[in-house]
């Protein structure tokens, strides 16, 4: 069942039909990557987020102190907790969270203004950096935010929420034509 | 209200992320306290002006307590801190 969770995307009803071709400013929602929460048994926070960090095939995004959201493009949900478990078993509580979070990646050259419309976050790239990652509300939606580029921001919010925040990006985009489509 | 929180571990941050979960300058009774002194802590409240400690929940960010110095009457925020370093400070 847990299966069917994982292979069967939260927004599946909403991009049915043929897509249309990406624009300038585009939303990409992620299949079928592995998403792994890690939260540090107390005192081991530094540690945690030193070996996070060191690693070079996922990313750990902050999330809480001594809590980090961890997302592999390569890995199976499996393959993800086999990789943390090694890396920091004794150190942290690893929790999957693959069918339980969607993510949303959203580029183009009009991000910054259309983020703007819902998320109280200073993303001027100074303050916000390439690599920074936080958790803010998007409209009255948590998610966690982290931007993977100049003009590029990931956002990952509870499957639950997943309509609903696409359903805000899409209007918060609609000035800037944001187009929508399945990552390939 | 304060409109702009500067939570320690998010930085700053809307109001609209946090809840409010009260007075945070209450001290718990000793269990065998009168019930006199169990019904003000649990059901009275002062309604200040001026500085106030309170606890504000960050639940849209990093969801950790934490205790806002703040004024009711100029909404100045004074300073805020972690609910955990909060009461190891203050020995509670």
């Amino acid at each position: 069942m847990i299966r069917d969770y994982y292979n069967r995307n939260a927004l599946d009803e909403k991009l049915r039909g043929a897509p249309r071709p990406p624009g300038a400013n585009h939303l990409a929602i992620g299949h079928r990557q592995a998403v792994s929460m890690v939260l540090a048994v107390a005192g081991e926070e530094d540690s945690v987020e030193k070996l996070l960090s060191s690693a070079t095939e996922f990313t750990g995004r902050f999330s809480a102190p001594g809590e980090w959201l961890v997302v592999s493009e390569n890995d199976t949900p499996e393959g993800l907790q086999r990789r943390l478990d090694a890396l920091c078993s004794d150190k942290a509580h690893i929790v999957d969270q693959s069918e339980a979070r969607v993510l949303f990646r959203i580029s183009g050259p009009s991000m910054r203004r259309i983020l703007a419309k819902g998320i109280g976050l200073d993303l001027d790239p100074n303050v916000f950096a390439t690599g920074a990652s936080a958790n803010a509300l998007c409209g009255h939606i948590a998610v966690n935010l982290a931007r993977t580029g100049e003009d590029a921001f990931e956002l990952l919010t509870p499957r639950s929420f997943a309509e609903s925040l696409f359903d805000n990006l899409m209007t918060m985009g609609r000035e800037y034509d944001l187009t929508a489509a399945f990552a390939a | 209200m304060a409109s702009l929180i500067t939570c320690p571990h998010c930085g700053v941050r809307p109001k609209e992320e946090f809840a409010i979960r009260g007075d945070a300058s209450l001290v718990r009774p000793a269990p065998t306290a009168s019930d006199e002194a169990w019904h003000d802590y649990v059901y009275v409240r002062a309604n200040p002006r001026g500085r106030t400690l309170e606890h504000w929940q960050h639940v849209g960010g990093c969801r950790r307590f934490l205790v806002v110095e703040r004024d009711t009457f100029t909404h100045e925020v004074h300073s805020v801190t972690d609910g955990a370093a909060f009461a190891r400070e203050n020995g509670k």
